[in-house]
């Protein structure tokens, strides 16, 4: 396979050829902290004051810097951005979306399509699923003029039955975890084909994670971690492309600037062009590599928690309740609002944990507490959705 | 090497948490460290402790040389204190651990005589027995003095921490948090009830308490849940005026006061409730929020009560918010989700509050000051 073997002109073995950045850049409406006795109309079940503060942060402290940071450097790479991330951006800080158009228009950023409200539809209403798809994709085409062919499901959650949704409605390429159970037998360095025809691209989470969650870790054994360092690992990997996806607030938000990211970023661009390697978008793959084998994952995935599957959303019963009581409200007068209180991000909130997950979960959680999640959920359903979920005994 | 311990009370004979304190970690440290442990003799014999108890004669402010023939409450310490000053057999004590402002001044004395470090415990302090509403100088005074002149205390709560490095200008250095535990074996085994739609409150009725929160908060909760009932468990100076509450509001039929409960029936109230809230105005620990969790019974507490720092599965509020703590309780008691999710977390929580573990820190607290 590859290039085994061949030099660059400045002598340096060539190995891996590609690297694949692609980033999810997604904030969910909150919930506000609601009381039986408040009388909510639907707009005030949202915490604006606080989803407004979270998003100018990390505006100021990641989407803008970083954006900057990658154009600047010269880094092609794939943005999946959920439709309510576009309506805060709108609402909170345009100047996000303008870099991020600079960054679209000037050809090194694609676009993925996902589902707007970045919500579980994908495993319980096709219909719904797709309604949601199609309205991303329609925010896509009016914002960016950009029409998405490649699709990455809500926290790449996965099977073969949703890649074949994607595929129906027209994807080219869907990414998903390179879970541990699939690299034993197919390296996330290769593309793939699933079983649907579609073009399957597994993250590589352990050189994800060194960027994502042990770059400014002290005490891991790599520390420091240099732009150097890092592309040697990556031209010593075999197989043809090096899959990075990670949430874009890795980016000065959950990695500081003080930690040096930024600059790791810089550095790296100077390396790869160094060590012969390319970045590219995931749609540019298939141009460059053949399909190493085909891929059937029957079992559903994710990249969430250390399980890796449904669990961070539907693993306890107080999430299983409220979402329940959330499908029963489909038939409500309220849609739209029932859309949004689809974003997976509010059932995953209410999410127990296991104890090595612990402090991510509770790092993202804004009420810091699973039992606060769900009372202020369901008065939100209470407020805006006719069904009723009695207590059963 | 010895530890040389002043209490006050202990089972059987005893009025309140401190007994069930010193009778718990002392019967653990007592198998590690030979210890003595000086009581006013009250006409009760002990036996099966693994310590030496020394029993001192109170004379002045007492009738009759029982807890409930004090007279005169200060006199009565005074005498005490004084009484073990006299008493006191210094051979070998490494350690001398006072309970309460109540043992404070013997501490301090002996300490001075012969230059033995000096521990103290505060299981609560004036400010929350008082609810801050006109605290007694007095007592103030010796707690102050206790905290300033011990080479080590130990708080039952970061929260009480707080207040004396607030309120009397102590070095948080030398205070440590160390929590009380519960005997889960008690809630655990034995029978258990069929739950219903009850709230407990279990407590004194006290203002320190909060009891009209707990009343203000069920009367919020009528207006939404008619099918739910509450008890109101315990004595104290304000339980007539709750009953009135109850009366004035159209909710006595909903509400029980059962008056004062034991400890068997103690453990029924809580299994058959579905919620147990402590709204403390300031309470230093709170050993009943753990009772509740072993027994597998939401919690819902003040965030000024102390256990609740260490807590991740209970719901807490300001004391006063009764519209949030009434939103949380019908929560839990509508939906069966988050009821069994803060039963099941809880009591796993609960669990892990042991005596065995009060016990190792307070020795490690004994360790750092001690000259052996």
């Amino acid at each position: 396979m590859g290039k085994i073997g061949n030099k660059n002109d400045r002598g340096v073995q060539i190995n891996m050829e590609n690297i694949v950045f692609y980033f999810e850049l997604h904030q969910p409406f909150r919930l506000r902290p609601l009381r039986m006795q408040d009388n909510a109309t639907a707009m005030d079940i949202f915490w604006e004051e606080k989803n407004r503060e979270i998003f100018k942060r990390i505006s100021e402290n990641a989407y803008i810097p970083a954006t900057q940071t990658l154009m600047e450097s010269g880094i092609k790479s794939t943005f999946s951005m959920s439709g309510t991330f576009i309506e805060q951006a709108m609402k909170y800080s345009p100047k996000t979306l303008d870099i991020i158009e600079d960054y679209v228009k000037s050809g090194m950023c694609e676009l993925m399509g996902e589902t707007y409200f970045h919500s579980l539809a994908s495993i319980w209403d096709e219909e719904e699923f797709e309604y949601q798809v199609r309205e991303q994709t329609k925010t896509m085409k009016n914002i960016f003029n950009y029409s998405p062919v490649s699709f990455r499901n809500t926290e790449l959650i996965y099977n073969n039955r949703i890649a074949e949704m994607a595929k129906n409605m027209g994807f080219r390429n869907i990414i998903a975890e390179g879970t541990d159970e699939i690299s034993k037998n197919f390296s996330p360095n290769y593309r793939y084909v699933a079983p649907s025809g579609i073009n399957l691209y597994l993250r590589n989470y352990s050189m994800s994670d060194n960027i994502s969650f042990r770059f400014s870790n002290t005490v891991w054994n790599e520390y420091p971690l240099t732009a150097d360092k890092y592309v040697k690992w990556i031209q010593n990997s075999p197989g043809d492309i090096m899959n990075l996806y990670m949430d874009y607030e890795t980016f000065g938000e959950h990695q500081r600037k003080e930690t040096g990211i930024f600059d790791f970023i810089r550095y790296l661009s100077k390396y790869i062009e160094d060590y012969g390697i390319k970045t590219i978008k995931i749609d540019e793959i298939a141009k460059e590599h053949n399909a190493k084998g085909m891929v059937s994952i029957e079992k559903t995935i994710s990249w969430a928690d250390t399980r890796r599957d449904l669990s961070a959303w539907l693993g306890n019963a107080m999430q299983n309740e409220a979402f329940n009581r959330l499908k029963l409200c489909s038939a409500s007068d309220n849609k739209e609002i029932w859309r949004y209180m689809q974003t997976s991000d509010l059932i995953y909130y209410m999410s127990m944990g296991n104890p090595e997950d612990f402090t991510v979960h509770e790092y993202f959680n804004p009420y810091r507490s699973p039992y606060l999640a769900f009372i202020y959920y369901m008065f939100a359903l209470d407020n805006t959705c006719s069904s009723h979920n009695e207590r059963i005994e | 090497m010895k530890v040389a311990v002043i209490g006050w009370e202990l089972p059987p004979a005893f009025s309140g948490g401190l007994g069930i304190h010193t009778s718990n970690i002392f019967s653990i440290i007592g198998k590690i460290i030979p210890t003595d442990i000086y009581l006013p003799d009250m006409g009760y014999s002990f036996s099966g402790y693994p310590f030496n108890i020394r029993t001192v004669q109170v004379t002045r402010g007492i009738a009759g040389g029982s807890y409930s023939h004090v007279t005169n409450f200060t006199e009565a310490v005074d005498d005490y204190n004084n009484k073990v000053v006299e008493n006191f057999k210094p051979d070998g004590v490494s350690v001398i651990h006072c309970h309460d402002w109540i043992t404070f001044s013997a501490g301090i004395e002996i300490k001075e005589k012969f230059g033995i470090p000096l521990v103290v415990t505060f299981h609560s302090t004036e400010y929350d027995r008082s609810a801050y509403f006109n605290p007694q100088g007095d007592i103030m005074k010796r707690e102050k003095e206790g905290a300033e002149k011990a080479d080590a205390i130990i708080t039952v709560s970061n929260f009480t921490k707080r207040i004396l490095v607030e309120k009397y200008n102590i070095d948080p250095d030398k205070i440590t948090a160390v929590y009380n535990g519960v005997k889960s074996s008690a809630y655990t085994q034995g029978q258990n009830y069929k739950r219903e739609r009850q709230i407990l409150y279990f407590g004194r009725i006290t203002s320190q308490k909060g009891p009209k929160f707990f009343m203000e908060m069920a009367d919020k909760i009528l207006q939404y849940e008619k099918n739910v009932k509450f008890v109101m468990a315990g004595t104290g100076d304000m339980l007539d005026e709750m009953k009135g509450y109850a009366l004035d509001h159209g909710f006595s039929e909903k509400i029980l006061f059962p008056g004062f409960v034991d400890f068997h029936k103690a453990i029924e109230y809580y299994k058959r409730s579905e919620v147990f809230v402590i709204p403390a105005i300031s309470e230093p620990f709170g050993i009943t929020v753990l009772e509740s969790m072993v027994s597998g019974t939401p919690v819902i507490m003040s965030k000024t009560t102390g256990v609740g720092e260490a807590l991740n599965n209970a719901l807490k509020s300001e004391y006063w918010d009764t519209d949030v703590m009434s939103s949380y309780a019908v929560s839990i008691i509508n939906h069966k989700s988050l009821m069994d999710t803060l039963s099941l977390y809880g009591k796993y929580e609960g669990m892990s509050f042991t005596w065995e573990k009060s016990a190792i820190k307070t020795i490690e607290v004994y360790r750092s000051i001690w000259k052996i």
